[in-house]
C-alpha cells in the first residue's frame, strides 16, 4: 500500500508538472488581458488606509480620553465643550475605521464595531448601570462605546442640565470607565496591526479566510451598515415597523448624523478606489475590476449610481437633525435609502462575482 | 475495497463536518430552511437530536467500512445522510447526491461478504465471487455523473467564451507552480475543454486495461487540482476512492492482501479460494428490477431541463438564468452566478411597505444562494409571508427585486419586481414570473 501510494503521489506530480509544461509552451506567446498583483492591493490598503485610519482614530480618541478627564476633574461649560468637540473629532475618523473588523479587531469579546459603535444606546440601562455602579457588564454593547459617550454628553437639552447630572460622582465614573475602555480596545488594534500587517499582506490568495476576501467582505457588511442600520431603521423600513423611529438614529442626541454619514460613505468609496488617508490614489477595488472581464463595464455602471447616491445624500441639509429630517422630510432621507439599496449589487454580488470571491459575513453585526 | 474506501472517506467527512462546527451552522442555528419540492415535510430535529443523526452516520460509515452488520449499516447511512441531505437544499451539492446514490446502491449490494467483520463474525457469509452486477451498477453509475458533467459542458458558454473559468481561474493566480498560467484567457480555454474531454472520456480510459493506469493517474491529477482550487471539499477524495471500482478483481485482492499483511493478525485469513462459495440471491430479479427503474430515471432526469420550452442546449444562457431542471443533473461548477435580492414585504390593509434585511432569517450560504435561484426565492418569499402574517402585518405582499450576474455579465432583474410572490405557487410548472435573460423590462417599474 505504502509503495502504491508512493507511486500515484509521485505520478500525480509528474502529471502536473508535465501539465505545467504544457501550459507553458502555449502561453508564451500570449499576454494575459491584465494582470493584477494582490499583494500591492493589500499593502496599499494596509498601509495607506487601515493603519493611517486607526492610528488617527487612536490620536483622536486620546485626546477624547484626555478631554473627559479635564471635564470629569472639573465639570464646567468650557470643559464640556472641550469634550464634545474631542467627541465628534474622533467618531469621525471612527467612521473610517468601522469597517475593519477582522484581525487584531476581532477578539473573543466581540469585533471592534461591537464594542465601540453599537447604537441605538439603551439610555435606561446606562441610568441603571449609573445609579448602580456597574461598569463592567460585558454583555450591554448598547451601553458602551462612542454612542454611550455621546449620550452622556450631550442627553439634556441645556448645557447647565448637563452639568448639573454631572454633579454625581457614578456618572462621571462611568463616562470615565467606557472612555478608559474605548482608549484600551482601539489601543490593542493599534498594537495589533504593528505584527498583523506582515501576516494580512502575504495572505495573497482568493478563498475564504484570505485578506482580499476578508477585506472585501467587510467593505460589503461596511456599506450596508449604512443603508440598513443608519437609514433603515430610523426611516421605518424594515417590515413590520409599523413608522419611522427616528430615534434610532446614530449620533441621536448630539444630532451630527448627517455628517457622521458623509464621512462614512466617503470612507467606503476611498477604499474601493484605494485612496490613501493622504489622499493619494493607490491600487483598490477598482484597479482589480480593470484586470477582469467585464470590470470596466461594472466600474462605470457602479461610478453612474455611486453619484446618484452622493446627489441624494448631499441633498440632506448638512445642519439638519436626521432625526428631525425624517419627521419633517421623509420622502428627502427615503430617496437616500432607496439609491442605497439599488447600490448593494454593484458592491455585493456583482463584484463577488467578477472577483470570484465568496460572501461570508462571519456575523450578523450592527443593530 | 470499496466498500472500506467508502465507509473511510463517508467516516472523514462526518467527522470534518462535526468538527468545522457546520452541524451547528447549517442545521440547528437557522430559522428558516429551503424544502425540496415534494420533501416540504422533511424538518430538522432539535441540536442534541441533530448531534445524534451525525453520531450515528459516522457509526454507521464505519460499519460499512468494516464491513460490520453492514445491510444494518448501509441502510442507517443511506437514510441519515439522505434526510440530511433533504432538509435544506441551500447545501445541495452534486457530491452529496453522489453520495446518496452510492448510499442506496450500497444496501443493495453483498459488500460484506469478503474482508469484513461480518465474515469474521460468521465465516459461513463469506464469499469469493459475486455476480457481475453487484460491481457494474457502481461503473455505470460512475459513468453516468462522467458523461453527464461532460455531456453538460457541451455548450457555447463552457466552450466558446471559457466561462465561468475565466473568471474563476483568474484568481487562482496565488497557486503554486500554476499560478502565474492563471490570468491567461488560453489557460481558461485550455482547462475547459480538458475538463469537458476528461468528463467525457475518462469512463472509457478507465475501463480499458492498457488505459487504466494512466487514466487513473489523470483522475487523481484532475481532482487534486480542481480540490486546490475551488472549495469543493471532500469531492475530490470521494471521485479519486470511488474510481478504484474500475480496477481489476486481481488488484483489489492484491491490496486486501496487502492490508492483511501490514495490520498483521487482527484480519482472519481468508478460506482458500476453492471453498469459497458464488454468491447468488433469491431477491436477484427484484433487485435487478429496481436497479432498472433507478437507472432508467438517472438517464432521463439530466434531459429534463429541454422540457421547458425556452431552454435550449447549446446556448445555456435561458436555462442557466431559470435553473428550470438543474439540479440532480451533474451538473457541476458549470456556471457563476450571483445575486442580490432584496424583498418588500406590503401591508395590504395600510399600505405600507418595509425592505426586508435576508441576514435577519438566513445565515451567509443560504443568503447567496437563495440570491440567484428562483425556486428558493419563491420559497423565501412564502416563508417571509407566514413570518409576517404572523406578526400582525395584514394579508402581506411580498416582492422581490433580484439583479443577478451570470457569468461575468452586468446584472440584471431575474424574476419580476412587480409580481405578488406570496400568490405564486412552487412546482414544475413553466414560471412566468422568472423574466426571461434575453430581454428586459423598463425599469419603472421598480419601486417609486
Amino acid at each position: 500500500m505504502k509503495r502504491l501510494t508512493l507511486k500515484l503521489t509521485v505520478s500525480a506530480a509528474c502529471l502536473a508538472l508535465a501539465f505545467v509544461s504544457f501550459n507553458c509552451k502555449d502561453t508564451l506567446t500570449d499576454t494575459p488581458s491584465d494582470t493584477f498583483n494582490r499583494k500591492a492591493m493589500l499593502e496599499n490598503v494596509a498601509d495607506n488606509i487601515i493603519i493611517p485610519s486607526f492610528a488617527e482614530l487612536q490620536t483622536k480618541v486620546n485626546a477624547l480620553n484626555s478631554a473627559v478627564n479635564a471635564f470629569v476633574q472639573t465639570p464646567n461649560e468650557t470643559t464640556l465643550q472641550a469634550s464634545r468637540a474631542a467627541w465628534e473629532e474622533a467618531y469621525l475618523s471612527w467612521q473610517y475605521a468601522s469597517g475593519f473588523n477582522f484581525g487584531p479587531a476581532q477578539t473573543s469579546i466581540g469585533t471592534l464595531f461591537q464594542r465601540a459603535g453599537i447604537f441605538p444606546v439603551n439610555a435606561s440601562q446606562i441610568e441603571s448601570f449609573v445609579a448602580s455602579r456597574t461598569f463592567n457588564n460585558d454583555l450591554s454593547r448598547d451601553t458602551r462605546g462612542f454612542n454611550a459617550i455621546e449620550y452622556l454628553l450631550y442627553d439634556a437639552v441645556s448645557v447647565s442640565e448637563v452639568l448639573g447630572k454631572f454633579s454625581n460622582q457614578n456618572r462621571r465614573d462611568y463616562l470615565l470607565t467606557i472612555t478608559a475602555e474605548l482608549k484600551a480596545t482601539v489601543d490593542t488594534v493599534v498594537n495589533g496591526w504593528q505584527s498583523y500587517r506582515a501576516e494580512f499582506v502575504s495572505n495573497v490568495g482568493t478563498d475564504i479566510g484570505s485578506s482580499t476576501s476578508i477585506l472585501f467582505n467587510e467593505f460589503v457588511m461596511d456599506f450596508e451598515s449604512i443603508k440598513n442600520f443608519k437609514l433603515g431603521v430610523p426611516l421605518g423600513r424594515r417590515p413590520g415597523q409599523t413608522q419611522p423611529e427616528p430615534a434610532r438614529v446614530e449620533a441621536f442626541y448630539s444630532g451630527k448624523s448627517i455628517r457622521l454619514m458623509r464621512e462614512h460613505l466617503k470612507a467606503v468609496e476611498e477604499l474601493y478606489y484605494g485612496i490613501g488617508r493622504n489622499g493619494v490614489d493607490g491600487v483598490g477595488f477598482v484597479e482589480y475590476l480593470q484586470s477582469v472581464p467585464n470590470g470596466r463595464a461594472l466600474i462605470e455602471q457602479t461610478e453612474a449610481q455611486l453619484a446618484v447616491v452622493k446627489t441624494r445624500l448631499n441633498a440632506l441639509p448638512s445642519d439638519a437633525r436626521l432625526s428631525e429630517l425624517i419627521v419633517s422630510n421623509f420622502a428627502l432621507v427615503d430617496a437616500l435609502h432607496t439609491e442605497l439599496q439599488r447600490h448593494t449589487r454593484f458592491f455585493k454580488s456583482e463584484m463577488a462575482s467578477l472577483l470570484s470571491l465568496t460572501i461570508t459575513f462571519s456575523s450578523g453585526d450592527g443593530d | 475495497m470499496f466498500r472500506v474506501v467508502f465507509g473511510l472517506v463517508m467516516l472523514v467527512s462526518v467527522v470534518r463536518f462535526w468538527l468545522l462546527g457546520w452541524i451547528e451552522d447549517q442545521y440547528i442555528s437557522p430559522v428558516f430552511h429551503f424544502k425540496y419540492y415534494g420533501f416540504e415535510w422533511v424538518e430538522p430535529l432539535n441540536a442534541v437530536e441533530m448531534y445524534l443523526i451525525f453520531l450515528v452516520m459516522g457509526i454507521s460509515a464505519l460499519g460499512i467500512m468494516l464491513g460490520a452488520f453492514y445491510r444494518l449499516s448501509s441502510i442507517v447511512f443511506f437514510l441519515a445522510f439522505t434526510y440530511v441531505e433533504l432538509l435544506d437544499k441551500a447545501y445541495y451539492l452534486n457530491h452529496y447526491y453522489f453520495v446518496s446514490i452510492t448510499a442506496f446502491l450500497l444496501t443493495l449490494v453483498p459488500a460484506h461478504r469478503y474482508f469484513s467483520v461480518d465474515v469474521w463474525r460468521n465465516p459461513e457469509l463469506e464469499c469469493a465471487e459475486v455476480p457481475r452486477w453487484t460491481i457494474d451498477l457502481f461503473k455505470l453509475q460512475l459513468a453516468i455523473v462522467y458523461i453527464f458533467a461532460g455531456i453538460a459542458k457541451i455548450n457555447s458558454e463552457w466552450l466558446l467564451n471559457a466561462m465561468p473559468l475565466r473568471l474563476w481561474l483568474r484568481a487562482q493566480d496565488a497557486l503554486p507552480l500554476i499560478g502565474w498560467a492563471m490570468p491567461y484567457d488560453l489557460t481558461a480555454y485550455l482547462f475547459s475543454w480538458a475538463g469537458m474531454l476528461y468528463d467525457c472520456t475518462i469512463v472509457f480510459f478507465l475501463m480499458w486495461k492498457p488505459t487504466r493506469a494512466l487514466a487513473y493517474l489523470a483522475v487523481i491529477g484532475f481532482h487534486v487540482i480542481t480540490g486546490m482550487m475551488f472549495p469543493i471539499g471532500v469531492f475530490p477524495i470521494v471521485m479519486i476512492g470511488a474510481t478504484t471500482i474500475f480496477f481489476s478483481e486481481n488488484f483489489h485482492k492484491k491490496t486486501i492482501d496487502l492490508l492483511r499483511s501490514a495490520f498483521g493478525k487482527i484480519f482472519p485469513k481468508p478460506l482458500a479460494t476453492s471453498t469459497l462459495k458464488l454468491y447468488t440471491t433469491r431477491f436477484q430479479p427484484i433487485l435487478l428490477g429496481v436497479l432498472l427503474i433507478h437507472f432508467v430515471l438517472q438517464l432521463l432526469i439530466p434531459f429534463r431541463f429541454l422540457l421547458y420550452p425556452q431552454n435550449e442546449w447549446w446556448n445555456p444562457t435561458e436555462f442557466f438564468w431559470n435553473e428550470q431542471g438543474y439540479r440532480f443533473s451533474w451538473r457541476v461548477m458549470l456556471v457563476e452566478k450571483a445575486g442580490t435580492a432584496i424583498f418588500y414585504v406590503k401591508d395590504t390593509q395600510t399600505g405600507r411597505e418595509g425592505v426586508v434585511d435576508n441576514r435577519e432569517f438566513l445565515n451567509p450560504t443560504q443568503e447567496k444562494q437563495m440570491s440567484f435561484q428562483p425556486d428558493m426565492i419563491l420559497e423565501f418569499a412564502h416563508f417571509l409571508k407566514r413570518h409576517y402574517a404572523a406578526k400582525g402585518v395584514h394579508n402581506p405582499e411580498v416582492r422581490a427585486e433580484v439583479y443577478a450576474t451570470m457569468n461575468g455579465r452586468l446584472g440584471k432583474l431575474l424574476i419580476d419586481p412587480s409580481v405578488n410572490l406570496a400568490n405564486e405557487r412552487e412546482g414544475f410548472h413553466d414560471k412566468s414570473w422568472i423574466l426571461p435573460f434575453h430581454e428586459q423590462p423598463a425599469l419603472s417599474k421598480v419601486k417609486e
